[in-house]
């Protein structure tokens, strides 16, 4: 009986599941493997052949990569040691940091681009600085990957603070307090002990972050420049500029392809969790 | 072919006529007496909702008190699909539409006309259709009204541009000799780029080879090459070595920190920006020779409304000099009659931009030639 009511329960979201995502998706890669109306001998993968074919789609792919590597990257260089921070200081500035440092979760996408435009464009707040410090020349910061990556990092550094933070909380201070009273020092605690105990948490904050920036639409569409262009905002063209239903969906299977493997290696890292659990 | 309806059409139907059900049992009790409430559905931005919601709907209602105006905004035309698959749907089942007056693209006025959804607008029904030049009533076969219109143009700061360009290879050539002092944003994001882009591929391929409802064939796309590459030689010469701003406003913007000198812009945004003060006073508009791309902006009438006669009134008096002042003064559009019918004023204030401007290419070349530009320009290949 209670079966049957928890599987009721779920009933909604799968279905939700199944008539919004995996069907769709599994229409999307047959329409993939279907040759274009007209072309009689052509080998299943020929869509394949001519997204992967073309110069200009596969720089975007490859550039999607790159970005979304350095992206991910930076902003974890940039929140591990803020979420150490915020673990182990105990001040009334570090609890101050941890609400200042949330607020870009509270800022809509859309406008933490603008706000980004504004900040980095030629005659905004940064140029002006660097430019009054007597820097005359400097790469241009926006309507390029710079600007992509800048707001990337901008936008998801407190959800990366905020796993990594829940897992570092979740380590036991009398470990550390031992580890300490044989002799280690900071560097040598977070190494053997800090490091390894939060291993799960941080592969799932890196397989997210890939995932989310990898996807993304919004930030590179506003922020990025007209070529090479971010998977997201190439799919979204040639779906509805160009026409080019196939070559979209042919684009998004491989988009996914990349994002399963990193999937992989996030349900890897989850389930290994599960079974080291109690 | 066409017997078989697929399920999705019929769910969308049953659904729509649920729909009208509820409004008409809604609207049934009390509207007796009453005045003839319109239901005026608009695409548009929201420059056109204050130009239709506040300035033309009072206006009409002032002169035809026995007519009120429900208006339904959609904006940058979302919902459209809804719209016209509802109009369909109540024909279909031989009901009347609750639409009384729609402002759409010419693509659902295509659509629809098949399918006997659209009055066929004459003089007996509309007198003042008489001032709209024929030519644009047939580009949708007398299917909709165009009551106001617009054309890229170029714009250019009489302060740095002393002689400005007259003619497309004027403008090429001063592109090259004023490196970084032009820009036209990517063809994806605004028309106004679109137009730069469509100009110089019309000067290689014949336009009616790609407009007019010429059949599509891709082979003939190979004679756009030199445009590409005359278009990718351009490049460097672009502002900031070859910078496209995403979108029509972003570079009136240029215009106005007077980063570019000259760009290509629509008349009426243009317009509307030097009369708010938005760009210099020594910005000015004109169009060159062969003239950039624009368009029209149309009405139409189902034929399923049940208040014909209130819609042809307004479409009516949509063409009075009152009401296409009103279009010109608030939105500075060009007005949808021809201009011999307009003031002399207005046509003093137009005079650099008031001229005939190209056709668009047909929606199949007109993506193909975005993509293009990608692959060929913005792409580097």
């Amino acid at each position: 009986m209670r079966g049957v009511l928890g599987f009721a329960l779920v009933l909604p979201p799968l279905l939700v599941l199944v008539f919004l995502v995996i069907l769709p998706a599994i229409s999307a890669v047959i329409t993939t493997l279907t040759p274009a109306t007209g072309v009689v001998t052509a080998a299943p993968l020929a869509n394949y052949a001519e997204v992967l074919g073309t110069r200009t789609l596969r720089t975007d792919i490859v550039f999607t990569v790159i970005v979304t590597l350095v992206a991910v990257a930076m902003v974890f260089c940039l929140s591990y040691p803020l979420a150490l921070y915020l673990r182990f200081v105990r001040t009334r500035i570090a609890a101050l940091l941890g609400v200042v440092f949330m607020v870009p979760l509270f800022v809509p996408v859309v406008i933490a681009s603008f706000a980004m435009i504004t900040f980095l464009v030629g005659h905004g707040l940064v140029s002006t600085v660097l430019f009054r410090l007597g820097v005359e020349r400097f790469p241009r910061l926006v309507y390029n990957a710079t600007g992509i990556v800048l707001t990337e990092v901008w936008v998801s550094i407190p959800f990366a603070v905020l796993i990594l933070g829940a897992g570092l909380q979740a380590i036991d201070d009398a470990l550390i307090d031992s580890a300490r009273d044989v002799g280690a020092g900071p560097l040598r605690t977070f190494l053997a002990i800090i490091l390894p105990l939060n291993a799960t948490p941080t592969m799932i904050t890196l397989t997210l972050l890939f995932i989310a920036i990898f996807g993304s639409f919004t930030i590179p569409y506003l922020v990025g420049g007209n070529a090479p262009q971010m998977l997201g905002v190439t799919m979204t063209n040639y779906l509805t500029q160009y026409l080019r239903r196939t070559e979209s969906a042919t684009m998004a299977v491989i988009a996914f392809i990349i994002a399963s493997v990193i999937g992989i290696v996030y349900v890897a890292s989850v389930s290994r969790r599960e079974r080291a659990a109690p | 072919m066409m017997s078989r309806k697929p399920p999705i059409r019929a769910v969308c139907a049953a659904l729509s006529l649920a729909l009208i059900a509820f409004v008409i049992g809604a609207a049934g009790p009390g509207a007796a007496q009453s005045p003839i409430t319109l239901n005026v559905y608009i695409n548009g931005d929201t420059n056109i909702f204050d130009l239709w919601n506040k300035t033309l709907l009072p206006a009409f209602t002032k002169r035809y008190p026995q007519y009120r105006a429900n208006f339904v905004p959609l904006l940058h035309g979302n919902g459209s699909q809804g719209v016209l698959d509802k109009i369909l749907a109540a024909k279909q089942a031989n009901k009347p539409t609750d639409v009384d007056l729609w402002e759409t693209d010419p693509t659902y006025v295509t659509q629809g006309a098949p399918n006997g959804l659209w009055v066929k607008l004459t003089t007996q029904l509309i007198p003042n259709l008489t001032r709209v030049p024929p030519d644009k009533l047939r580009a949708t076969d007398y299917y909709s009204m165009p009551y106001r219109g617009s054309s890229v143009v170029i714009a250019y700061n009489t302060a740095f541009v002393k002689t400005p360009p007259r003619t497309l290879d004027d403008l090429l050539a001063w592109i090259k000799a004023n490196p970084g002092k032009f820009t036209y944003c990517d063809p994806n994001t605004g028309g106004s780029g679109q137009a730069f882009m469509v100009a110089v591929v019309y000067k290689f391929a014949p336009m009616a080879q790609y407009t007019g409802g010429a059949p599509y064939d891709q082979a003939k796309e190979a004679a756009w090459d030199p445009a590409w590459q005359m278009l990718k030689g351009l490049e460097p010469a672009m502002y900031n070595n070859g910078f496209h701003p995403n979108g029509n406003v972003a570079v009136l913007q240029l215009l106005a920190q007077q980063n570019v000198y000259i760009a290509p812009v629509w008349s009426d945004m243009g317009t509307d920006y030097l009369k708010r003060g938005l760009l210099p006073k020594t910005v000015k508009l004109e169009q060159i020779t062969p003239p950039l791309f624009g368009g029209d902006s149309t009405v139409t009438a189902p034929a399923g409304s049940t208040h014909l006669e209130g819609t042809f009134t307004l479409l009516n008096w949509l063409l009075t000099p009152e009401a296409q002042q009103m279009v010109i003064t608030s939105v500075s559009g060009y007005p949808g009659v021809d201009w011999k019918y307009m003031p002399a004023s207005v046509r003093q204030q137009f005079a650099d931009v008031a001229k005939p401007y190209a056709p668009l290419p047909d929606s199949k070349y007109f993506a193909d030639m975005q993509r293009l530009w990608h692959e060929r320009v913005a792409g580097g290949g």
